[in-house]
C-alpha cells in the first residue's frame, strides 16, 4: 500500500515536472535523460525558432507523447518480464519474487488463497521449466512456499451494493468468493456438504494433505467476511432462477464430483474411487482384501495407498504407460516406495463375480492416441473387489435448462462467461478435472471478469506494483534440497504426512539457489 | 564490460572520428568519404570519416543509375556473416542499447512492426527517391537529424542554414523525439522496425556463411536467450530470424550451451 502512494507522489510530481517522478523513486539516471530529452527539445525549438510552420504541430504532438509516457512511467515503476516459472503457473503466482523474499526475509507477499496448500500438492509446472534445471536440477519452488510469510488477507474498507452468489465451496469457488470480497463486494457461498473445502477437504487423503491445514487456510479466507450457506443445494433446497433474481451475478464453481463409469459387463459390484476415498476420509476402516484399482490418476493412487494403509493388497492397472499417467510424479514414486504395483497396458473388459477379465493394450506415447486393445491378449486375475478411478465428470444436471453444457457434461465457457450473461463458471466444472492450482488460477482470473461486468468498465489500467525491490546474488552451487521423506515401511502402518518440511535454514539456502532470472537475462 | 559493446564503442570512435571538427566546425570532405560504412551513419556529421550506404544507395537511385557498387557492398557483408554488423558496429544501435538500459517499465513490440521497414526500404528509399530525385530517407532518417542536423544547425555562425529551418526540420524533430521515446522502452524500436539497411541484411540472414546453431536436445526452453536478446528474436524457435543481429549474447547467456555460432 505505501509503495502505491509512494507511486502516485511520483506520478504527481511528474506531470509538474518532467522526469521529477523517476528522480523522486531513485531512478536519476532515467529521470536525468526524460530531462535532457524534454527541455533539450524545447531549448532547440527556442533557439531555432523562426516563424510557425505546421511542421511544428508533429513536434507538439511528439512532446505529448513523450509527457504522456512519462507519467506513465513514473507511475508504473520498474517490471520485469516473466521468466518460466511464473509464465507456467497457472495459479498465477510469481514464484522468483516469492523465493527473493525468503531470501530477503521480508513479509510483503500478497495473500493467496490455498498457498500453504500448493506447497504441498501441486504438480509443479515451474520447477519442469526451471532456468535451473539446465544447470542442474531445477530450484524447490513448491516447498520453498513454506518459507514465505504471505500478508495477512485483505478486507475491503467500502462494499459495494452489488451482490454475487457463488455455487460450490471448493477451492476455486472460495478463491473467487476472496477476490470478490476483497474488490467489496456481498459475497454469498452455497455449499451442499456440510463443510467448505471441496476435493481438499473431502476426497484427498491425510498423509498427503492433513485436514488441519485445510482447515486453517479456510479459516483465513473466511477472513475476509462472505456469507457462507453449507447444506443448500442448489435445484433441491433453492432453485437457480430463484438466484439469478436475486443476485447481480452468478459464478458457478460446483467442481467435477461425479465418478466416471467404466461401461463394462458386471459393472454393478466395481466401487467408485472418490466414495471409498470419502469414506476413509471420514474415519470408515476399509478391509476388502485383494483390490485391484483401475485408472492412472491421482484419484487412483490416493486410493491405492489409502487402501495399502489398511492392510488391504493393492495393485494399479492403466491402460497406457506409465510415464502418460496423469497423476503427479511424486505420488508415482512415493507409491512404487511403498510397494504398490502397476501394470501399464491393461484394461478390463469384463467381470464375473470375484473374476476380472483383462486384456492387453497398445497405445501411443501421450494422452491423446487412441488406445487398441491387443486381440486374444486375455487374461484372468481373481480380486475381491474391484475400484474404478478412471476420472470425474462434472455433475451439471442442475443447470441443463439455464446454460449450455457439452457432451461430457461440462459446462461451456468463453473466458469464464456461460451463455447467460450474468452467469459465470470456472474450475473442474468447466475444465474437467484439473489441479488445485488451475482452480485457483481461474479463480483469480474470473473474480477480475465478474468485476470488470458489474463495473462495466471497458478498460483496466492496473499494474503489477512489486512492493520490494527484489535482490540479486551470485550463483550458488549447493545441490537441491532433499525433502525428508518418512521410511516406507513405517509410513504404510499410519495416515501421518509422509514429508516433513523443512526447517527455515534449510528453505533459505534452497531460495538461493534461484538463478533470478528477471534480473540475471536482462540485455 | 562485454566484448561486444567494447567492439562497439571502438567502432562508433571510429565512424565518427573527425575530431578535429570539434573545434574546427565543417564536415570532412577527405578520400576517406568515399567508402562507406557497413551500418547507418550520417555522412553529414561533422565527425562522421565515412559515407552512409543508404545515403549513396539513393544518390544512385536520384540519378536513375542501379547501384552495383552498394549492391555488392551489402551482398559482400551479408552473405558473410548476416546481419552481425548492426550488432557490433552500428553507432545508432549502440545509442538504442544504452538507453533500453535505463530503469523504467519496458514494453514488447508487436510483431508486425519488424515488416515496416521493407516498406521504409521500398517505397521511401527506393520508389520515391527514384522519382523525386531527392534521397528522402535521409530527409526523415532519425539518425541523421541527431548526427546532421541539429549540430550543424546549432554551430551555424553565419546564418545561412538557421534560415533553411522549416518544416521538414520539426518534422524530423518529431521523428526524434518518437524514436527516442519508444526506444527507451522497447528495445531497439527503430533496428527492428524503421531500418533500411538492417532490412537489406536480413535478407541474407538465412544464407549467411556464418549462421546461429541451435542443439534442440539441450534446449529447455528456458527463453533467457529471448531476454537478453537485444533485439527480442525468439532464438530457439527460428535460428535464422529476420532480426538476429548476431551479437552472440544469447551463446554466451544460455545456461545449457544449446546455442552456438559458426560456419554452416
Amino acid at each position: 500500500m505505501a509503495q502505491n502512494k509512494k507511486n502516485l507522489i511520483a506520478s504527481i510530481i511528474s506531470i509538474f515536472i518532467v522526469g521529477g517522478g523517476q528522480i523522486y523513486s531513485g531512478r536519476i539516471i532515467t529521470g536525468i535523460w526524460f530531462m535532457i530529452v524534454f527541455y533539450g527539445s524545447i531549448l532547440v525549438t527556442k533557439v531555432l525558432w523562426i516563424q510557425l510552420t505546421f511542421g511544428f504541430w508533429f513536434v507538439l504532438a511528439a512532446w505529448i507523447l513523450f509527457y504522456l509516457f512519462n507519467i506513465l512511467d513514473a507511475y508504473r515503476g520498474v517490471n520485469y518480464f516473466a521468466p518460466p516459472c511464473e509464465k507456467n503457473c497457472p495459479a498465477e503466482v510469481k514464484p522468483w519474487y516469492y523465493i527473493n523474499l525468503v531470501v530477503s526475509n521480508k513479509i510483503s507477499y500478497p495473500f493467496i488463497p490455498f498457498f500453504k496448500i500448493l506447497g504441498m500438492i501441486c504438480p509443479a509446472p515451474c520447477e519442469t521449466n526451471c532456468t535451473r534445471k539446465g544447470i542442474d536440477e531445477p530450484v524447490a519452488i513448491r516447498t520453498l512456499k513454506h518459507g514465505v510469510k504471505t500478508e495477512p488477507p485483505v478486507v475491503a474498507e467500502k462494499k459495494r451494493k452489488e451482490r454475487v452468489a457463488i455455487i460450490g465451496g471448493g477451492p476455486c469457488g472460495l478463491t473467487a468468493a476472496y477476490e470478490l470480497c476483497k474488490l467489496g463486494y456481498q459475497v454469498v457461498v452455497y455449499e451442499k456438504e456440510k463443510f467448505l473445502g471441496g476435493v481438499l477437504s473431502a476426497y484427498i487423503p491425510e498423509f498427503r494433505l492433513p485436514r488441519s491445514i485445510v482447515e486453517q487456510e479456510i479459516e483465513q479466507i473466511k477472513r475476509a467476511g462472505f456469507e457462507i450457506k453449507t447444506n443448500v443445494e442448489i435445484g433441491k433446497d433453492i432453485n437457480l432462477a430463484e438466484l439469478i433474481t436475486d443476485y447481480n451475478a452468478i459464478f458457478i464453481a460446483s467442481g467435477a464430483g461425479k465418478s466416471a463409469g467404466l461401461g463394462i459387463e458386471g459393472e454393478e459390484q466395481v466401487l467408485s474411487g472418490l466414495d471409498i476415498l470419502e469414506r476413509i476420509k471420514n474415519g470408515e476402516q476399509i478391509r476388502l482384501g485383494k483390490v485391484a484399482v483401475i485408472g492412472g490418476g491421482n484419484t487412483a493412487f490416493d486410493v491405492a495407498r489409502s487402501l495399502l494403509r489398511y492392510g488391504n493388497e493393492v495393485a494399479i492397472y492403466y491402460r497406457r504407460g506409465i510415464e502418460d499417467m496423469p497423476a503427479e510424479d511424486e505420488n508415482k514414486t512415493e507409491a512404487d516406495e511403498e510397494g504398490i504395483k502397476v501394470y501399464p497396458y491393461t484394461t478390463p473388459v469384463k467381470i464375473a463375480g470375484k473374476k476380472l477379465v483383462m486384456v492387453k493394450t497398445q497405445a501411443p506415447q501421450g494422452r491423446k492416441g487412441k488406445v487398441e486393445i491387443v486381440s486374444g491378449s486375455e487374461f484372468e486375475i481373481e480380486v475381491d473387489k474391484i475400484v474404478a478411478a478412471i476420472g470425474q465428470v462434472p455433475y451439471t444436471d442442475f443447470l441443463n435448462d439455464y446454460i449450455k453444457i457439452d457432451e461430457q457434461c461440462r459446462i461451456v465457457t468463453k473466458d469464464g462467461r456461460t451463455s447467460n450473461p450474468k452467469i459465470f463458471a470456472g474450475g473442474d466444472a468447466a475444465l474437467g478435472p484439473q489441479t488445485l492450482a488451475h482452480a485457483v488460477g481461474d479463480g483469480i482470473r474470473i473474480a477480475k471478469k465478474i468485476d470488470r461486468f458489474l463495473k462495466g468498465s471497458l478498460f483496466n489500467f492496473k499494474f503489477t506494483i512489486y512492493p520490494v525491490e527484489p535482490q540479486y546474488w551470485q550463483m550458488v552451487n549447493t545441490p537441491r534440497l532433499k525433502v525428508f521423506h518418512r521410511n516406507a515401511q513405517e509410513r504404510i502402518k499410519d495416515f501421518k504426512p509422509v514429508e516433513e518440511i523443512p526447517s527455515a535454514e534449510d528453505l533459505k539456502n534452497e531460495a538461493k539457489r534461484c538463478l533470478v532470472c528477471p534480473l540475471r537475462y536482462k540485455p | 564490460m562485454k566484448l561486444k559493446r567494447i567492439v562497439q564503442f571502438i567502432a562508433s570512435a571510429i565512424t565518427l572520428g573527425n575530431y578535429p571538427a570539434i573545434w574546427q566546425g565543417g564536415i570532412y570532405q577527405g578520400p576517406l568519404k568515399q567508402g562507406c560504412v557497413p551500418i547507418l551513419n550520417c555522412w553529414g556529421c561533422p565527425l562522421s570519416l565515412f559515407s552512409c550506404p543508404i545515403g549513396a544507395l539513393q544518390h544512385f537511385f536520384n540519378l536513375h543509375l542501379i547501384p552495383s557498387y552498394i549492391a555488392g557492398f551489402f551482398g559482400a557483408i551479408g552473405t558473410v556473416v548476416g546481419r552481425m554488423a548492426c550488432g557490433w558496429l552500428c553507432p545508432f544501435g549502440l545509442f538504442q542499447d544504452l538507453i533500453y538500459k535505463l530503469k523504467t517499465f519496458k514494453m514488447r513490440m508487436p510483431k508486425f512492426f519488424s515488416y515496416i521497414k521493407y516498406g521504409v526500404l521500398i517505397v521511401i528509399a527506393g520508389i520515391i527517391a527514384w522519382i523525386s530525385g531527392e534521397p528522402w530517407f535521409c530527409k526523415l532518417c532519425p539518425a541523421g537529424y541527431i548526427e546532421a542536423g541539429i549540430p550543424l544547425v546549432l554551430a551555424d555562425k553565419t546564418g545561412d542554414i538557421k534560415a533553411l529551418v522549416g518544416w521538414l526540420f520539426w518534422i524530423k524533430m518529431a521523428i526524434l523525439i518518437i524514436i527516442i521515446n519508444f526506444s527507451i522502452f522497447i528495445k531497439r524500436f527503430f533496428c527492428r522496425a524503421f531500418c533500411p539497411i538492417g532490412a537489406i541484411y536480413s535478407i541474407f540472414n538465412k544464407f549467411s556463411m556464418f549462421q546461429m546453431k541451435i542443439d534442440k536436445e539441450k534446449c529447455i526452453n528456458c527463453d533467457s536467450c529471448q531476454a537478453v536478446c537485444p533485439m527480442h528474436v525468439p532464438i530457439q524457435n527460428s535460428p535464422h530470424n529476420i532480426d538476429c543481429i548476431r551479437c552472440l549474447d544469447c551463446v554466451k547467456k544460455c545456461p545449457t550451451k544449446a546455442i552456438s555460432y559458426g560456419a554452416k
